[in-house]
């Protein structure tokens, strides 16, 4: 009998040590790439056609990092810059959108959801080819503005889809009280709504963020000079010219990828519940 | 906001419960009824009829106007465009000389475009089948509660959240070098006995960039899965063990089929988000080496903006949003029929 419960028990420790190194294993392979960017990042001339850097950095150098950091200073800006204004854009359309779709049941819900699903699989390139035409028009090539616009089409529907998921759940009467109470539609969407949305819109926001700062076939399209260059065109500019000097490259591409990091550490649950809702609607 | 978070945690949890009971009511129209829900508001004792129609028009006013200008606009200029010699004068112009199908034929002759849509097609079939392939492997392996589970979970949306364009950079350097550990491992395990110059010839070109964008979207496709699994009630699982199934009976009689809808939603996802991936082929090949890796989405990227010739350019990314259009039709439909 003893024995038995003793087999049972090392069967059950010796599943829990192979599950765990099988994960890690994966899971390892998986994030290799970009932990061996950060690697090369990280030490002196790792020039990988003559020597190939240590996976484990024992002598850590930032003269890469700071390098790319000096190039890349105003073009990150610009990234910050042109992410945050299409986030807040994407608010400022959507956030109304999704109210009144919740506020008010419409006949043609169906139809606003229906074409903002299929907007967001219109490619890229369609647009970009169509905008850089119409923004040649209007001068909003090289401009803030204009990338701005192009960057806000990934945030403006994936925020009224979103948060129009995420009000759902939101009890009717408490926006039946505040009207009864003498609040204005705009009132009542600004100070009842909002509030209880925010982990909603902090979703949308984080997701939309993520589409602008990622984008390059706009800020490559939109933009002849390097007036308005974000940090991805920044970092291919930089693959094209010094396509060999790969210990900046790869500190550009740390410094590309550090919303992601912060996002990663502060972030987690935003990402789960949205790409959830996102995949799920 | 961390705080707000932790001490907050209903809403979040509601839009995750809600979001999985959304798939009927959102295009099925289950709440597309007409008219105002509740007591008209004090003010709307003045043409309560107008008001009642004006101002729901004015809260979805914006997000239409930008569908409009944004996706409706551009998307039939580009259509007009394809009709057009759209070349550099014409964008000055704002618009060209019309001639026809033209575009569409000379598009449709040149074999550049035929092998841009074959390596399309090929890039979304293998990358779509092994993402949700090897995604749905690490999802089950990842189900399982094992002590560094929640933190692994954690880690594998590290590929997915960095720009797409960094990812192809860190690869071009992974593939494109000589000694570079993707070549020493091979050589390492007897699978090649040269280094391989993966970008510089076409078949194993094309093969990388798969590779690559396989990698990019696994995370999505993990994630998703793991919380489709986390939705199977384990009472069938526990049930099926009395009844003496084996784990692979289990897999194939109780989670596959409870995991379809989901399953469905990541492969349609996946096919209309890879038909139109361009950064990585872009930072990558390029389309090279000798058109190679060329798809759809590069190759209408070359004709409007290397050789400005933006008619054409518009014909094949027209082609491509047709595909689309297809795709999200078919995506459409079967999100209604799961919502029956």
């Amino acid at each position: 009998m003893a024995a038995r419960k003793g087999l049972r028990r090392l069967t059950r420790v010796a599943r829990e040590i192979s599950l765990n190194l099988i994960g890690v294993l994966v899971v390892g392979a998986l994030v290799f790439p970009v932990y061996w960017a950060v690697c090369v990042a990280l030490q002196s001339d790792p020039t990988p056609l003559i020597t190939a850097p240590r996976l484990i950095p024992l002598h850590l150098v930032f003269s890469n990092v700071s390098q790319a950091f000096d190039a890349e200073t105003s073009n990150i800006l610009t990234s910050l810059i042109v992410s945050c204004s299409a986030v807040v854009v994407g608010i400022a359309v959507g956030l109304p959108a999704a109210y009144a779709l919740k506020r008010f049941r419409l006949r043609y819900t169906a139809v606003v959801i229906g074409v903002l699903l299929v907007t967001q699989m219109v490619p890229s390139i369609s647009l970009s080819i169509a905008f850089y035409s119409l923004f040649k028009d209007v001068h909003l090539l090289n401009s803030y503005v204009g990338l701005i616009l192009a960057d806000s089409t990934y945030a403006v529907p994936l925020m009224v889809l979103l948060l129009r998921a995420f009000l759902e759940s939101m009890p009717s009467e408490l926006l039946e009280a505040a009207r009864l109470d003498g609040c204005s539609e705009v009132r009542c969407m600004i100070s009842v709504v909002t509030p209880v949305a925010v982990p909603g819109i902090m979703t949308a926001a984080l997701f939309g963020f993520l589409g602008a700062w990622g984008d390059f076939l706009f800020g490559l399209t939109l933009n002849s000079g390097s007036s308005v260059q974000p940090v991805t065109l920044g970092l291919y500019k930089f693959v094209t010219v010094y396509n060999n000097s790969w210990g900046p490259i790869m500190a550009t591409v740390v410094l590309a990828a550090i919303p992601a990091a912060v996002i990663l550490s502060i972030g987690q649950r935003w990402i789960r519940s949205g790409l959830r809702a996102g995949a799920l609607q | 906001m961390r705080m707000r978070n932790t001490a907050d945690p209903g809403p979040v949890a509601a839009v995750v419960t809600e979001s999985a009971g959304l798939e009927q009511p959102v295009l099925a129209g289950a709440d597309a009824r007409a008219g105002v829900g509740g007591e008209p508001p004090a003010g709307a004792k003045r043409w309560p009829r107008a008001r009642r129609i004006l101002i729901p028009a004015l809260f979805i006013a914006p997000v239409l106007v930008y569908a409009l200008v944004f996706f409706a606009y551009p998307l039939v200029f580009g259509i007009i465009m394809s009709f057009q010699r759209f070349d550099f004068a014409a964008v000055v112009h704002g618009s060209g000389p019309f001639v026809g199908f033209a575009n569409y034929r000379a598009v449709l002759s040149n074999s550049v475009t035929l092998l841009a849509l074959r390596n399309t097609v090929v890039f979304t079939v293998v990358s779509v089948v092994c993402q949700v392939g090897i995604g749905l492997a690490v999802a089950l392996l990842l189900n399982r509660k094992f002590f560094l589970s929640g933190f692994l979970r954690r880690l594998v949306l590290v590929p997915w959240l960095i720009p797409l364009l960094a990812t192809g950079t860190i690869f071009s350097l992974l593939f494109g070098t000589q000694n570079a550990p993707i070549n020493s491992l091979l050589l390492h395990v007897h699978l090649i006995s040269a280094p391989v110059s993966w970008l510089i010839q076409g078949n194993t070109a094309i093969t990388a960039i798969i590779l690559v964008n396989i990698w990019a979207g696994l995370p999505f496709n993990i994630i998703v899965l793991y919380s489709g699994l986390q939705d199977i009630d384990p009472a069938l699982h526990e049930a099926a063990m009395v009844d003496g199934a084996n784990p692979l009976q289990k897999l194939r009689y109780i989670t596959l089929p409870l995991l379809r809808p989901v399953l469905m939603i990541v492969i349609m996802l996946g096919i209309i988000a890879t038909v139109k991936v361009f950064d990585i082929v872009w930072v990558m090949t390029a389309g090279g080496p000798n058109n190679a890796t060329q798809l759809l989405s590069s190759w209408a990227y070359t004709q409007a903006f290397t050789n400005f010739n933006f008619g054409q350019g518009a014909a094949i990314s027209d082609l491509l949003l047709v595909i689309s259009f297809a795709l999200a039709l078919i995506y459409l439909r079967s999100l209604r029929k799961q919502g029956r």
